[in-house]
């Protein structure tokens, strides 16, 4: 379970953590102009959505992976997949239920690289659920910097389109993601 | 009866295709009222199915309809109707026409911009897209839809009452030559207990 910063106790926690360890270099905010979007279909007609927003901070050094941490909050209400009545459905208690679990985190702390770039194998918690969930993503340094990653998410592994919405026939259960994510060193 | 029109009745081409699209659209129109009040769950998408499969019905036959219309012709007028309702019932049996086409089309224009999942006609066959997703058109087809709906609810109820007006009231031969039987207009006794 990630730590809440509900409390004053998590506060004082975090503040002293980070007191406690200089800040390096290699940490970033993101950048306007980043994208996370999704893409399935439904009984054959593809269909891809965004988040109402996300947010995310990344320690990456290609030469120090094993200090890396990457950390996205994922806005659920307001996802937009260009039909207000699929929306509707998607913000429903089938699907996202944004009224219980308004938004979704994704944190990573091992990574590997890989031929094509590298890998976070990291934790999805949406929906109340917590399952491994790899990132492949390539990384283009500079200023800001580029993170460009795909994922494959199983959404019966959330509870994601349950009920009447289960079979995998009308939609397929792996989810395509895909991010963009532009990167400032953090201030 | 005759297949084709003639200038005291409608014949059986027309009276068919008539009362065909008569029945359809009152069941379109029934299940589109009430598939608005079901859950948006896969469960009860047939019925949004056999609304749209029912539309496209309509289209089609309206479609061969017209195109019998043009080629056979319509029936005049009976006898002594005044100029301005003979105007008023050719404008609303035109418009009737326009609009069992408009409805259709602007359901299917709705449901190809919706791009929600393929429409396949009764499960049977799969239907052209008009036009790809496109949110700000689909919200426009619906406006029309229902738009077009009320205006079609308004004609009808016009054409039926100025046929019935006709049958009860002026007691000429206007109903009686779009029914498959000829029924002989021999004026019922006035009987006070009996509900005509």
């Amino acid at each position: 379970m990630t730590p809440r910063l509900t409390t004053p106790a998590a506060v004082a926690a975090m503040l002293v953590a980070m007191m406690a360890a200089p800040a390096r270099a290699a940490d970033y905010v993101q950048a306007p102009g980043s994208s996370l979007a999704f893409a399935t279909k439904y009984d054959g007609e593809v269909f891809s959505g965004r988040f109402g927003g996300f947010d995310t901070k990344l320690r990456f050094d290609p030469e120090r992976l094993d200090d890396a941490r990457l950390e996205v909050t994922i806005q659920l209400a307001g996802t937009s997949t260009g039909n207000a009545d699929r929306d509707s459905t998607l913000a429903g208690s089938d699907f996202f239920n944004v009224a219980r679990f308004s938004r979704a985190t994704y944190v990573a702390e091992r990574f590997r690289a890989v031929d094509d770039g590298y890998v976070a194998d990291g934790t999805l918690t949406l929906r109340g659920v917590s399952r491994p969930v790899a990132l492949h993503f390539t990384w283009t340094p500079g200023n800001p910097a580029l993170l460009s990653g795909r994922a494959t998410v199983k959404r019966l592994e959330f509870g994601v389109g349950g009920g009447d919405w289960a079979d995998t026939a009308l939609i397929p259960d792996e989810v395509a993601i895909s991010t963009r994510v532009f990167l400032h060193p953090a201030p | 009866m005759t297949l084709k029109n003639t200038p005291e009745r409608w014949g059986a081409v027309s009276q068919a295709l008539h009362w065909l699209v008569v029945l359809l659209i009152l069941a379109v129109a029934t299940v589109g009222l009430v598939m608005d009040e079901l859950p948006r769950t896969p469960k009860y998408f047939w019925v949004y199915t056999a609304h749209k499969s029912l539309g496209i019905t309509v289209l089609a036959l309206m479609l061969l309809r017209l195109g019998w219309r043009l080629y056979a012709g319509g029936v005049p007028p009976v006898a002594g109707t005044p100029r301005w309702q003979a105007t008023v019932a050719s404008a609303t049996h035109w418009l009737l026409y326009a609009l069992a086409l408009a409805m259709p089309l602007s359901g299917w224009l709705y449901d190809s911009a919706s791009g929600l999942r393929p429409f396949r006609w009764f499960g049977l066959f799969t239907m052209p897209k008009l036009t790809g997703p496109n949110e700000w058109l689909a919200d426009r087809a619906r406006d029309a839809h229902e738009l077009l709906f009320l205006l079609l609810v308004a004609l009808v109820v016009l054409h039926a009452a100025a046929a019935l007006w006709h049958h009860l009231i002026v007691r000429d031969e206007t109903l009686a030559r779009m029914l498959p039987r000829r029924r002989t207009r021999t004026p019922e006794p006035e009987d006070p207990d009996h509900d005509a």
